[in-house]
């Protein structure tokens, strides 16, 4: 069955995610596990939005009280906001829902700004920087409770942090399959018992073409830019999600896209963050396991993941 | 008829009488050793440092490289991000018993039914080989 897959594609989280499954397991048809996967990612797309004034995320940001009790994935969300703060050394911040709303950012976005229209009009390109208060210090999770401690006010952004630990946790659940593939709006998790090589194709921001095509087996992805959540706002300037913590404002770089490859969904996500915040001198750092990077100007950059040798290839050098 | 007697015959080996030649032999004798020894000394490291390179190099090779590949170090990795060091194994706990508990109730509404993805308006649909998967900003 290793090569007859079972697949769906659905609206979610403002975007378009879609599920591949192949092999049964003891317990579970990949058919029966394509729904599974489905319907997790639509109940926690209710649970996590900004933008559902009953979402628990929402419930949570607006809680007077210090110590809030919590979902255990909402617990491992916060988690995972606290660190990407300390990886990134504050880069990464997922404590800036009050900033990302004052630049406009209050609800999906349909028709976003065209991408070149919003670079001539965007200011001078410079790095981003960690905020001078970082506030995301100031979260506190107790995975054993689960609760979640901040000072009332402090509001967190699901953002893509939240779709790569989702892929994450539908990739543990669908490992004993022989082949999945899980994108949660552009986060993969790709895995399985075969160890299927898939191709992973980079789509450009600009013009949608294939800018460069991966084959792994088992690995996390991500893609972040500029280009798909970008508006005017009131002031008649551009704006997007990435917000540079030192100023709260939409981050101008001189990158618009990075995809990252990384053993998690969650640490893609935080790596192509933060490649696109430090800006181009130093974003192919911020990439380790591999990636793309896509430059202002149209030009991309290839940053090929660390060889693997495999067995049939040191069959052909013995 | 004591003049008449012979004087004591000769050692039939006059080197053992020779302190020097005997101390040479036994300095050969040492030096032998002494190469013997480095050589099985050198063998035996030589021998283990093969073995130890072809059981890495075989491991790397087949693509079961554990910092990179292998799903327990992957799981690792991910847990690292939503849970405390202190706090992994009952984080694992939660977050398994939150996925068992939403696959329930997936598994509760699906019975029976056909929905995989009314909700949505496209259903699920099945193909043959390994389709490929594309990236692009969410």
């Amino acid at each position: 069955m290793n090569g007859h897959e079972t697949n769906a594609s659905f609206d979610c989280f403002g975007s378009s995610c879609s599920i591949v499954v192949s092999g049964d397991t003891d317990t579970r048809s990949a058919a029966d596990a394509v729904s599974f996967a489905q319907r997790s990612l639509l109940d926690w797309h209710e649970r996590f939005s900004r933008f559902i004034s009953e979402s628990e995320l929402s419930r949570l940001n607006r809680d007077p009280r210090r110590e809030v009790p919590v979902s255990p994935l909402m617990a491992g969300f916060a988690q995972a906001v606290i660190e990407a703060g300390a990886m990134t050394g504050g880069l990464v911040d997922g404590a800036l829902a009050k900033e990302i709303r004052i630049a406009g950012y209050t609800d999906d976005i349909h028709q976003p700004l065209a991408l070149r229209r919003a670079l001539q009009l965007a200011p001078a390109r410079q790095p981003a920087a960690a905020a001078p208060g970082a506030r995301w210090r100031e979260i506190e999770v107790d995975l054993m409770r689960n609760t979640v401690t901040r000072p009332p006010g402090l509001e967190l952004d699901s953002g893509g942090l939240a779709k790569g630990l989702f892929a994450d946790v539908l990739g543990e659940a669908l490992a004993d399959h022989a082949a999945f593939a899980i994108n949660c709006a552009g986060d993969l998790s790709l895995g399985g018992r075969a160890r299927t090589r898939r191709q992973i194709k980079v789509e450009s921001p600009f013009d949608g073409r294939t800018l460069h095509t991966f084959e792994l087996a088992r690995t996390g992805v991500a893609t972040s830019g500029i280009g798909r959540r970008s508006w005017l706002d009131r002031n008649g300037r551009p704006a997007h999600h990435l917000l540079d913590p030192a100023t709260g404002r939409p981050a101008y770089t001189g990158i618009v896209q990075v995809t990252a490859l990384a053993p998690s969904a969650l640490l893609a996500e935080i790596h192509a963050k933060a490649a696109i915040l430090h800006g181009p001198r130093l974003a192919s750092a911020r990439l380790p396991h591999g990636g793309v990077i896509v430059f202002d100007d149209g030009t991309h950059q290839v940053i090929a993941p660390p060889p693997v040798i495999t067995l049939g290839e040191l069959r052909c050098v013995a | 008829m004591p003049e008449n007697r012979t004087p004591p015959a000769p050692h039939s080996d006059p080197q053992q009488l020779d302190p020097t030649a005997l101390a040479r032999s036994r300095r050969e004798g040492m030096l032998l050793r002494t190469r013997k020894i480095r050589r099985s000394v050198a063998g035996l490291a030589l021998g283990l440092f093969t073995a130890a390179f072809l059981a890495v190099y075989v491991q790397l090779a087949s693509g079961h490289d554990p910092a990179l590949t292998a799903n327990a170090e992957r799981r690792n990795v991910s847990t690292s991000l939503v849970a405390s060091t202190s706090s992994k194994a009952a984080a694992e706990k939660k977050l398994a018993a939150e996925k068992a508990a939403v696959e329930k109730t997936t598994a509760e509404e699906a019975a029976g039914t056909e929905a995989t993805s009314t909700e949505t308006g496209e259903a699920s649909t099945e193909s043959s080989g390994t389709s490929a998967v594309t990236t692009s900003q969410s």
